[in-house]
């Protein structure tokens, strides 16, 4: 799910930057540090919409550094069970397939792709084929998955995922 | 698991009916799922009541019927919990279950990881065999045979030193990774790599299975095979190896079922245990001055080349330089390992230039010094292994790469799968042979019904059993016998005139005439796995000199010349395995060599006057190590060319000025290790420093 949340940053400034520029500098490092993270509260930050306000800078003692406490809305990414979500595959083996949901990546058991799915792995790419061959998945198709299971790591969020269920699976564009 | 069965109980005081069943036997149902529909009997029908699943898990059996009636206290229905059989970063990929948290499921169902790229992904040992079983199968109607390959040195190789941007058939990538600033990675593919994956790709399923990183292995895996065709994912690098100095420990958890449809292809046996299974393969070297980027114990070289740089002193580097010798006394010595020692050695010198009183001459001395001591053993290497660079008209360095080894491994490989699947048929299919009998079957055919005498190849000291090349002999499938015998087909000689060179003069012409063959040819019937044309290798009278340097490949790592030797390999006493050289190893030295030795030895006196003692001691070490190498760093020649021996000499002296200045640049463009004592103090200003010079180059990139 996406929030729209407000955040803090903290920026370590060099001397060197000290200047007429100094503001954009600040801006333009928050973007470059935050933009793309993930922390397991929030989730991915997708992007930086508004910098809303720049604290008093603090120098630190001995040093030079300059601390500016940065206040900044952004858009987050955060996978929660239960979500459904489209997700492109990027890999698919006989243990299950892997698909990225945008920066998440997510593994699909073959117990929980649907039983008349079956492995063929002597066609390139290997895919999950039906019977009836009228339902192929394999790699750079887009499903719908539903997520079982989040592992939130202090550096990232894995995601089990499943399509079992009414309406998931192969999305056809 | 009876444990893991639980009871859906009556949920209700009253005895309730059972309206509708959501879930069929043996379903699947997660946690919160409605398992079923009901009412209490005391209530109005039109009141139901949605029962859910309190946990994940499958329903083993459903006991009340729709519209029975159930008493409190009764089971409804079984719920077996999830067993987890697929656990993905320690979360369970059925159920969703997170298992770090879950106390009562201590106990790790899945243990195997048998995705290649994905150790985190792992099986339960039931679904592992489950699907080897499937895998065996598909194999065996395809009528296919797994085959492991290895990268570094076998298909490719790599280095990271810097090479001529326009070298034709160099391919270059960046690896960059987090924490240190990347590499430029300069690979050469081995001539005919694309054929032969495309060969081989037909009778075997193709994993690669290297020591490299991953991102390397993958790199690699990219430019050998673009569309996936060949490997698919089936990449297992370093990072998922479980022991870093052996893959043979992955081989369970990718094949559960057995290893027996698995063929490896290594131009290392020891990292494989001396598999049976295993086809060793001739190194391929293409930058000289590299061995295996990603060799397993390259550990001691890297720490080496680090500590010697950073105090500077050299008696770190000879500690270090001991363990790399000793650390494997088993193990065969390895052209890699000498490249590594000669790393070390050459470091040394340029370390000595630096301290000492008199840097212009010490520094004359030293390059002169080794330069010569490599410079007999690369010669050779160059002549018969080493391509020749050729500038052409558009600016392209063309390499003249003569390396041909793939066309006869891919032969070796179809004789392999044939030898598999006649078998298989012959048996009805009802068994499935094992490959680990098969490739020593295919081998000890090369040469049956040969007989082979042995002339000045085995020592006298020596049981003709424990030689190298009776183990070589034995693995093709010949006889080898002491002395002249009936059926005697093939006499091995070192040189012209021994007593037995002699004998065979004497012996009938005709239909029994012996065969009379330097030992490369030896050495290259077990290469190819072939037996090769005797007339190709004929014992000639001059042969005498040139033999006096060990031949290459006599010395060259038994790798080339003995793979899967039946026995692990036992060290010879000395390189070459020769007699001369138990009587005295300094025979097989040139007379530069010898005076390059006596120079050293002079350096060390001259030196130990000024300097300590502790730093006269690896200079000591060099010595040593000067004399034992040269087994390693001589690659086993391939010449179906007749007069090689002497084309080789000549050779030999030609390039051997222009080598000089061609080695040189390249060599010291290694980084030599630089005088730390300037190291800045680590103190707290200086990290800050550094810190924001990472900062700085952080907003330029930007």
């Amino acid at each position: 799910m996406f929030y729209h949340l407000s955040l803090e940053h903290e920026i370590l400034l060099h001397p060197r930057y000290f200047g007429p520029q100094l503001l954009d500098t600040v801006k333009q490092k928050l973007y470059t540090e935050v933009e793309g993270t993930c922390t397991g509260k929030y989730g991915f930050v997708i992007a930086v919409t508004t910098i809303d306000n720049i604290g008093a800078g603090l120098i630190q003692p001995g040093q030079g550094f300059v601390v500016y406490p940065v206040k900044y809305k952004a858009i987050v990414f955060r996978p929660f069970k239960g979500e459904v979500l489209d997700a492109i595959v990027t890999q698919v083996n006989k243990v299950g397939m892997f698909a990225q949901i945008g920066p998440l990546s997510c593994f699909i058991s073959h117990h929980s792709i649907p039983a008349d799915m079956e492995f063929c792995p002597n066609v390139n790419p290997p895919c999950y084929k039906s019977k009836q061959e009228d339902n192929v998945i394999q790699e750079e198709d887009v499903i719908r998955l539903k997520i079982v299971g989040t592992r939130v790591d202090a550096s990232g969020i894995f995601a089990i995922g499943t399509l079992m269920d009414d309406y998931l699976g192969l999305v056809t564009q | 698991m009876a444990d893991k069965t639980m009871p859906i109980f009556v949920p209700s005081e009253k005895p309730a009916k059972v309206i509708k069943w959501k879930v069929k036997q043996g379903a699947f149902v997660s946690q919160g799922q409605i398992l079923f529909l009901y009412n209490d009997s005391s209530g109005s029908n039109s009141d139901l009541k949605k029962y859910k699943a309190a946990r994940a898990g499958t329903i083993s059996t459903i006991k009340v019927k729709e519209g029975d009636i159930a008493e409190p206290g009764t089971a409804v229905a079984e719920l077996e919990a999830c067993q987890h059989p697929t656990v993905m970063k320690e979360m369970c990929a059925e159920c969703g279950a997170d298992l770090r948290t879950d106390e009562g499921t201590k106990r790790d169902v899945a243990v195997v990881p048998m995705v290649h790229s994905v150790p985190e992904l792992k099986v339960s040992e039931e679904l592992a065999q489950k699907l080897g079983r499937e895998d065996a199968e598909r194999l065996l109607k395809d009528k296919k045979l797994v085959l492991l390959v290895d990268l570094d040195q076998t298909l490719v190789h790599t280095t990271n030193d810097n090479v001529a941007p326009n070298l034709k058939g160099v391919l270059h990538f960046f690896l960059r990774s987090p924490g240190c600033p990347g590499r430029w990675c300069h690979t050469r593919l081995r001539p005919r790599t694309k054929e032969f994956l495309e060969g081989a790709a037909k009778n075997y399923e193709l994993h690669v299975c290297t020591f490299g990183a991953r991102q390397y292995a993958h790199a690699v895996s990219d430019l050998l095979d673009p569309e996936k065709k060949f490997f698919s994912h089936r990449i297992l690098s370093r990072d998922e190896c479980f022991d870093p100095r052996t893959k043979a420990a992955n081989l369970k958890a990718l094949f559960p079922c057995g290893d027996n449809m698995v063929c490896i292809i290594d131009d290392r046996e020891d990292v494989w245990r001396h598999a049976t299974n295993l086809i060793h393969v001739r190194p391929y070297s293409f930058f000289q001055s590299t061995g295996d980027i990603n060799a397993p114990p390259s550990l001691p070289e890297e720490k080496s080349k680090v500590i010697a740089g950073k105090n500077g002193s050299q008696l770190a580097a000879a500690l270090n330089q001991m363990p790399i010798l000793d650390v494997e006394p088993e193990k065969e010595v390895e052209k890699k390992k000498s490249d590594s020692d000669d790393e070390v050695v050459k470091d040394k010198p340029n370390e000595d230039k630096l301290k000492s009183d008199n840097p212009e001459a010490e520094q004359k001395k030293s390059t002169v010094g080794d330069s010569d001591k490599s410079e007999g053993q690369n010669v050779l290497e160059n002549v018969c292994n080493e391509p020749k660079w050729v500038e052409t008209a558009d600016g392209q360095i063309e390499v003249e790469d003569p390396d041909d080894y793939l066309i006869y491994l891919e032969d070796i490989l179809k004789r392999i799968h044939k030898h598999f699947y006649d078998l298989y048929e012959q048996t009805g299919g009802k068994q499935i042979p094992d490959l680990k009998t098969i490739i020593p079957e295919v081998k000890s055919k090369v040469l049956s019904g040969t007989s082979l005498v042995f002339s000045g190849l085995v020592p006298t000291h020596q049981r003709l059993e424990t030689s190298r090349a009776y183990q070589v002999a034995r693995s093709l499938g010949a006889r080898v016998t002491q002395d002249y015998t009936e059926g005697s087909t093939h006499l091995v000689a070192v040189r012209a005139g021994t007593a037995k060179v002699n004998a065979s003069r004497r012996m009938g012409e005709g239909k029994n005439k012996v065969h009379v063959v330097t030992p490369e040819w030896l050495w290259t019937c077990a290469e190819r796995w072939e037996r090769v044309d005797e007339r190709l290798y004929p014992l000639q009278r001059q042969t005498q000199s040139s033999s006096r340097r060990p031949p290459a490949h006599c010395s060259s790592p038994p790798p080339a010349p003995a793979p899967p030797a039946p026995t692990p390999a036992l060290r010879r006493r000395t390189p070459s395995g020769r007699f001369m050289d138990t009587l005295n190893p300094l025979l097989s030295f040139s007379s530069d060599d010898i005076a390059d030795m006596d120079r050293e030895v002079e350096d060390i006196f001259n030196e130990s006057d000024e300097s300590s003692s502790d730093e006269s001691k690896p200079k000591e070490d060099d010595l040593d190590d000067e004399e034992n190498p040269p087994e390693d760093r001589l690659i086993s020649v391939e010449n179906d060319d007749t007069c090689s021996q002497d084309r080789l000499q000549e050779l030999n002296e030609a390039s051997s000025d222009s080598e000089l200045e061609d080695n040189r640049p390249r060599k010291r463009a290694r980084p030599s290790s630089p005088p730390s004592d300037d190291e800045p103090p680590d103190d707290d200003d200086s990290s800050w420093t550094l810190m924001g010079a990472a900062l700085e180059r952080g907003f330029l990139a930007d």
